[in-house]
């Protein structure tokens, strides 16, 4: 992935995190106002939305990105975080696993980028790639979630944690991660871009409980007891497994209150189309695969 | 969730059977959230997590508890719905929400804190008068909902009408 991985400082991803949120928040932008020129409708809040996404995972990095330009400001940014260490670590896996992902999400970027490019090679090529089967398969939800809440057990639950604090490699490919598994989980239960697959309301409440489930069990354990190799204090690991614990419940009912607001639409316009049954709206609804007009 | 035209579940448009499965819906979860939000964080008498928790009660507990979430969703759009279509049956949606709320409780004081013992009401107190009041608690709203339940069915059948 990079040639010299060596002088890869976290610093220096976090700037490199920070350029490609302003860019791709600026593409996003400029893209939508083409958009609207050209007529087509796009709410002002996916920009909004996919802007405070970015911002978010921005955020979470900003205090690396600042102490790599200024190496004064480290001292600085290390001395008096609220919580201590491991709690200003789960602030940050927060942002960039779950809040900024959603917040993308959120904005469609996929559809936009769909509608953006001129029909031809490229947006086929595109297109190939979103219904292939390989996609199809990561995007299943339950295979999302495994990966997803998989990655943050074995991140917790074994040695990995200790060794990212050592291993300036280790935690690069550990941020990177836990955003891409973020994003996908958030992709395979929102699916508001398009996708092969559709999956029922069921399903994907389903999955969402089993994943809920599973990140509050690991957030409690974690109350208790600190990642293998690692030394928090008591006060600190409890403060950060709350966070973990009250963090994943906010972005679990937004997940949520998503999944019900396109069951609420589709059935409304189901309904609005003509005597169709509750059981076939739910179809409608929830398996929507949003095409945009060839 | 199917079925709003079954035979009695109507009144005139109004919509008996979603109107309560929301307010039951919203009655445990509500009383979930009160139920976190009070002991746990206002008056801070559970613990987050006791560590005699046994590995069942952590697991049942946080699917439980995401659960409630989920529900508390549910319910909100089931009522949203029901209100779009104005078939909402305001007595049964009440009672239904009351009697969600004691069923909830009942569940909590037996199953969470007796059977699984995720959690104890209070810690270094005698804790059977909070349990008794708990589950007392729960009868009266269960009593509530089911007299108001009772009420509005006659209402219904009496008129001819549900009220709302």
């Amino acid at each position: 992935m990079h040639d010299h991985p060596t002088n890869m400082g976290p610093g220096a991803l976090a700037l490199v995190v920070l350029l490609v949120a302003v860019v791709g928040v600026a593409l996003y932008i400029g893209a939508a106002v083409r958009l609207r020129r050209r007529g087509d409708a796009w709410p002002w809040w996916r920009d909004a939305s996919v802007a405070a996404g970015a911002g978010a995972v921005a955020a979470a990095v900003l205090p690396f990105g600042a102490a790599a330009v200024l190496p004064s400001v480290a001292a600085a940014a290390v001395v008096p975080l609220p919580g201590g260490p491991f709690t200003a670590h789960m602030a940050g896996h927060l942002l960039v696993g779950m809040v900024g992902p959603l917040l993308i999400v959120l904005g469609r970027p996929v559809t936009l980028l769909l509608r953006s490019i001129p029909v031809g090679g490229t947006r086929t090529g595109l297109l190939t790639v979103l219904r292939s089967r390989p996609a199809a398969l990561l995007t299943a939800p339950a295979v999302a979630a495994v990966l997803d809440m998989g990655g943050l057990w074995v991140l917790y639950r074994t040695p990995l944690f200790a060794a990212m604090h050592d291993d300036t490699l280790v935690a690069i490919v550990v941020h990177l991660h836990v955003f891409a598994a973020g994003m996908l989980f958030t992709v395979a239960i929102c699916r508001l871009d398009p996708l092969r697959r559709r999956y029922g309301l069921p399903h994907l409440a389903v999955v969402l409980l089993v994943a809920g489930a599973v990140h509050a069990v690991l957030a409690k354990t974690l109350y208790a007891q600190s990642p293998p190799g690692t030394m928090f204090a008591a006060s600190d690991l409890q403060a950060g497994a709350q966070l973990m614990y009250y963090g994943g419940d906010a972005v679990g009912v937004a997940l949520a209150v998503v999944l019900a607001v396109r069951w609420y639409s589709g059935v409304g316009r189901a309904r609005h189309a003509g005597g169709v049954g509750r059981a076939r709206a739910r179809t409608v609804t929830v398996g929507r695969a949003r095409r945009p007009a060839a | 969730m199917t079925g709003a035209t079954r035979p009695g579940d109507t009144y005139g448009g109004i919509s008996v059977r979603h109107s309560a499965i929301s307010g039951a819906l919203l009655g445990v979860a509500l009383m979930a959230a009160i139920d976190e939000i009070v002991f746990h964080q206002i008056l801070g008498w559970h613990h987050f997590y006791d560590r005699s928790t046994p590995a069942v009660g952590l697991a049942s507990d946080g699917l439980l508890h995401t659960a409630e979430l989920l529900v508390l969703v549910a319910g909100f759009a089931l009522l949203a719905d029901v209100r779009r279509r104005h078939a909402l049956a305001v007595r049964h949606f009440w009672a239904a929400l009351l009697m969600g709320a004691g069923a909830f409780q009942l569940f909590d004081g037996l199953v969470n804190h007796k059977v699984f013992r995720v959690h104890q009401i209070r810690y270094d107190v005698d804790v059977w008068p909070y349990d008794l009041a708990w589950i007392a608690g729960a009868l009266v709203f269960l009593v509530v909902g089911a007299l108001l339940w009772w009420s509005a069915r006659r209402s219904v059948r009496t008129s001819g009408l549900a009220d709302g």
